[in-house]
C-alpha cells in the first residue's frame, strides 16, 4: 500500500481562515505561502512521522472544514480523534468564541481528545501590538480551565509550530504506552467467545 | 454539373445484408452479420464451450484449495469427493478451533448444528430449484462432487447459477454473475497463492478464514448487521493478535497480510453481508437518492465551491471523481471501495488545484465534495458507507489518508440530509420554491458566461422555454454537437465540390494535353528521310593528308 501507517489522528479545528491549513503546511513542508503553491495537490491530510525519544510516531493531521454551515457534521471529524489543535486568531476575536465552541463540543462528545489552543497570527501582533484582540493571560486562563495547553504560534516565521506539534507527538506517545498496558489482559480473554464459540450455540 | 451523386452515398450489395451462414435470411450487424437463428445457435455453442472451461477451472481451483486444506487438516478428515461426504467438511473445519474454546460442548449438539448446517443451504436455493426439475438432479450431484454448498460464493455456486441460466437460455443476465463469480475464483485464487509464500502460517491463516467464512455463512440468518459487523472485527482483531506475535510485532507485514484476509473473506460474504435485509439500508438509499434528485437545483455557486468547470482541465477532473464515487458501488472489498473514494478526492484536489493555483484546504474540499456527491448521485451510497464502515479494518478507517476522505464523504452525505435555506445562503421561501420545483435558478449559459446574479429566472412558462437551453447542460452540449455536425456537413459539401471540381479540371486537362499533342504532332510530321548513302570517308576532312598506305614491298634476301 502508498498509504503510509499512521498511529494517531490530529484534527485542526478553528473558524475559516483562522490558518489551521497554513499551520500544516509550514509544520509539514517548512514553508508559509504566499502566491503559487507548487507540488502539494491538497493540505486537507497530512501524514508526518515525528522522532520521539527513540520512537517514531506517525501523526495523521486532518483539516477541517471551518464554516459554520458545516458545524453540524465536525462531530463525524472528530471522532476517535486523540489531539485537537483547536485554532483561533488572535486577530479577530469572534474566532475566539468559536474556538469556545469546539471546545465544549469536544469536551462533551470525545473525552479522550487532548485538546490544545493555538493563537495564530502571533507576527502580526508582534509587528503591531494594537492588533491583539485576544489577550493571552485571558487564554491562559481558559487553557488552564478546560485543562488544555495553549500555543501562540505564527506559520508566517514558523514561531512556536514545531513544538506544537512536537509536544502533540509526545504526549500521544506517553499516553498510548499507558493505553496499551491497561487494555492487553482485557482484549485476550473477550474474544473467544465473539465467534469461535457462538458460532456453535446459537442455533 | 454533377457527376454521379449515388457515389456519394454507402453502396452495400445485396449480398451482404444476407445472414453469413447462407440460410438465405436477412443477418443483422449485432449478431455478427448471423440471422437470429443461426446466432442463437452459435451463441449456445460458446457458451457451453465457456461453462465446459469454467467447470474445468472451478474444479482445479477445488482440488486445489482441498489439498491446502487436506494438507492443514491431516488425512483422517479429508473431504471426500463423494455426495456423501458433504457433511464432513463443515464438522472437520471446526473441529481445529475446539482448541480456542474454553469450555468444551457436548458433541450432540454440535453434531445437530452441523446437520443444520448442511441442510440450511439448501433451503435457501430452494424456490428456485422449483424452476428446471430436470436439471435439478444433476446440479445436486455436481454440487456434491464439488464444494459443501453452504459456501456462498464459491465458483460451484456461481456455476450452478449459470448452469441453471444456461439451461433456461436465458440471453441477457449470464455476464453479470459470470462476471461476479469469476472475480470470486479469481481473488480466492489469489489469496492461495500469497499464502503459499508463507508456508505454514499461510496453511493456518487460510484455515481460519475458511472456517470463518463457513460460520458466518451459518449465522447470517439471525444475526443483525452490527452483530455481523463485530464478528468480522473481532476476526480481524483476532487474526491479527495472532499474526502480530507471529511477525514478532512487524506490523507492516501483518497489514500485507490482513490486506490480502479483507480482500478475501469480503469477496466472499459480499452477497450476503452487503445492504442485508436486516438492516434498512436500503431504505435510506432510496431516501438519499431521492433527496439528492430533489436537489438536482443546486449550483456550485450556492455551495461556495471554488471550481471554474469552464476550463476544461477542471471539468475533466470532476467528470474523473464523479465517474470514481458512481464506481464504488461496483467493488466488494472495502478496501478497493475506500481507494474509489480516495481517487475521486484526488481528482477533486486537482480540479480545485487548477482553478485557485494552490491546494485546497478543507474548506475548499468539502464543499466540492458535496457537489460532486450531488452531480454524481452515486448508487446505494448510504449501503456502500454502512458497509465500509461495518467490514472495513478499523486502522485504516480511523487514522490513514483513506479514513480522512471517508470521513469527508461521510459529512457529504449528512450535509445533503440536513440541507436547509440556511446551508445555502438562501431565503427559506425561495428554498421552498427550489424544492417544490416552481422555480430554478439561472445556471451558467452554454457560451461560458456566469450569470451575474444567482437569484431566480423570472417566473413565467416562457422565460422557462428560453432559458431550458442554458439550464440543462446537456441540452447545451446537444446543441453543440449539432452546430458542429452541420458545420462538418457543410465542410464535406465544400469537399465534395472541390473534388469535382478537380474530376472535371483533370479531365480537360487531360483532353487539352492530348490535343495539344495531337496538335503538334500535326504541325511537326514524322518524316523519316533515308539516310544518304556515303562511304566512311567522305567527311573526313584531313584525309588526303594523310600519307599514302603503305604498300608491301618485296626485299630481296
Amino acid at each position: 500500500m502508498s498509504a503510509m501507517r499512521v498511529d494517531t489522528k490530529v484534527v485542526m479545528l478553528g473558524k475559516e481562515s483562522v490558518g489551521k491549513t497554513s499551520l500544516v503546511e509550514r509544520y509539514v513542508h517548512h514553508r508559509f505561502l504566499v502566491g503559487p503553491y507548487q507540488n502539494t495537490i491538497g493540505a486537507a491530510f497530512v501524514a508526518k512521522p515525528i522522532q520521539v525519544g527513540d520512537k517514531v510516531v506517525t501523526l495523521g493531521i486532518w483539516d477541517t472544514a471551518g464554516s459554520e454551515r458545516y458545524e453540524a457534521m465536525s462531530r463525524i471529524y472528530y471522532r476517535g480523534a486523540r489531539a485537537a489543535v483547536v485554532c483561533y486568531d488572535l486577530t479577530d476575536s469572534s474566532s475566539f468564541q468559536r474556538a469556545r465552541f469546539w471546545v465544549k463540543e469536544l469536551q462533551n462528545c470525545e473525552e479522550h481528545c487532548k485538546i490544545y489552543l493555538c493563537g495564530t497570527k502571533n507576527d502580526l501582533v508582534q509587528a503591531d501590538r494594537g492588533l491583539r484582540q485576544i489577550d493571552f493571560h485571558d487564554a491562559q486562563d481558559f487553557a488552564e480551565e478546560i485543562g488544555a495547553q495553549l500555543y501562540e504560534t505564527s506559520s508566517k516565521t514558523g514561531n512556536n509550530v514545531d513544538e506544537l506539534f512536537q509536544r502533540i507527538a509526545e504526549e500521544y506517545s506517553d499516553s498510548a504506552f499507558q493505553y496499551m498496558s491497561n487494555e492487553a489482559g482485557v482484549d485476550l480473554s473477550q474474544k473467544k467467545d465473539s465467534y469461535f464459540y457462538s458460532c456453535c450455540h446459537n442455533n | 454539373m454533377s457527376q454521379k451523386p449515388e457515389r456519394r452515398g454507402i453502396h452495400v450489395d445485396q449480398s451482404e445484408l444476407l445472414c453469413k451462414k447462407g440460410c438465405g435470411y436477412y443477418g443483422n450487424a449485432a449478431w455478427q452479420g448471423l440471422c437470429s437463428k443461426c446466432w442463437r445457435e452459435e451463441y449456445q455453442r460458446a457458451k457451453e464451450r465457456q461453462i465446459q472451461e469454467d467447470w474445468a477451472f472451478a474444479e482445479k481451483l477445488q482440488r486445489e484449495e482441498e489439498v491446502a486444506y487436506a494438507s492443514s487438516q491431516g488425512p483422517s478428515s479429508q473431504p471426500g469427493p463423494q455426495p456423501q461426504a458433504q457433511a464432513t467438511p463443515p464438522h472437520a473445519a471446526l473441529t481445529p478451533f475446539s482448541k480456542f474454546e474454553e469450555k468444551k460442548t457436548n458433541e450432540k449438539m454440535r453434531k445437530v448444528t452441523t446437520v443444520k448446517k448442511f441442510f440450511s443451504p439448501s433451503t435457501r436455493i430452494a424456490p428456485k430449484k422449483g424452476l428446471v426439475e430436470r436439471e435439478d438432479r444433476t446440479l445436486r450431484a455436481w454440487r456434491g462432487i464439488f464444494s459443501p454448498s453452504w459456501e456462498m460464493g464459491s465458483p460451484t455456486e456461481a456455476l450452478v447459477a449459470r448452469l441453471r441460466e444456461g439451461h433456461e437460455g436465458k440471453t441477457s443476465s449470464p455476464s453479470i454473475s459470470r462476471q461476479a463469480s469469476l472475480e470470486t475464483d479469481r481473488v480466492s485464487k489469489d489469496f492461495m497463492e500469497f499464502l503459499k509464500t508463507m508456508q505454514r502460517p499461510g496453511r493456518e491463516i487460510h484455515k481460519q478464514c475458511r472456517a470463518f467464512i463457513e460460520s458466518m455463512a451459518n449465522k447470517k440468518q439471525d444475526l443483525g448487521a452490527d452483530e455481523l459487523s463485530e464478528c468480522v472485527q473481532d476476526f480481524y482483531q483476532n487474526l491479527s493478535d495472532r499474526l502480530m506475535s507471529h511477525f514478532k510485532g512487524s506490523s507492516e507485514s501483518v497489514e500485507r497480510v490482513m490486506d490480502q484476509v479483507e480482500k478475501y473473506i469480503m469477496t466472499r460474504l459480499y452477497k450476503s453481508v452487503f445492504c442485508p435485509e436486516t438492516t434498512d439500508d436500503e431504505k435510506k438509499d432510496l431516501a438519499t437518492q431521492h433527496r439528492i434528485r430533489a436537489l438536482h437545483w443546486v449550483t456550485i455557486e450556492m455551495l461556495c465551491v471554488s471550481m471554474d468547470e469552464e476550463i476544461p482541465e477542471v471539468s475533466d477532473n470532476v467528470v474523473k471523481a464523479i465517474t470514481d464515487v458512481i464506481e464504488m458501488d461496483s467493488k466488494r472489498v472495502p478496501r478497493d471501495k475506500l481507494a474509489c473514494i480516495t481517487q475521486c478526492s484526488k481528482h477533486i484536489f486537482s480540479a480545485i488545484k487548477i482553478t485557485k493555483k494552490e491546494p485546497a484546504s478543507a474548506d475548499d474540499f468539502l464543499p466540492a465534495l458535496i457537489y460532486i456527491v450531488l452531480k454524481a448521485n452515486p448508487p446505494r451510497l448510504q449501503s456502500n458507507i454502512q458497509y465500509i464502515t461495518r467490514f472495513c479494518n478499523p486502522s485504516r478507517l480511523m487514522t490513514g489518508e483513506d479514513g480522512y476522505y471517508f470521513t469527508n464523504l461521510c459529512c457529504a452525505v449528512a450535509f445533503i440530509e440536513k440541507l436547509d435555506a440556511q446551508s445555502l445562503n438562501l431565503d427559506t421561501d425561495e428554498f421552498e420554491r427550489y424544492m417544490s420545483g416552481q422555480a430554478s435558478p439561472r445556471r451558467p449559459t452554454d457560451d461560458g458566461g456566469w450569470p451575474l446574479e444567482a437569484g431566480p429566472s423570472p417566473q413565467g412558462g416562457a422565460a422557462a422555454a428560453a432559458s431550458s437551453v442554458a439550464v440543462n447542460p446537456a441540452l447545451a452540449q446537444l446543441h453543440h454537437s449539432l452546430e458542429q455536425l452541420s458545420g462538418l456537413s457543410e465542410r464535406q459539401d465544400r469537399l465534395m465540390e472541390g473534388a469535382r471540381g478537380l474530376q472535371e479540371e483533370l479531365v480537360s486537362w487531360e483532353e487539352g494535353v492530348r490535343r495539344e499533342v495531337q496538335h503538334i504532332l500535326e504541325r511537326y510530321p514524322l518524316e523519316v528521310r533515308p539516310p544518304p548513302a556515303s562511304a566512311i570517308d567522305t567527311e573526313n576532312a584531313e584525309t588526303d593528308r594523310l600519307p599514302p598506305p603503305l604498300t608491301p614491298q618485296v626485299f630481296a634476301g
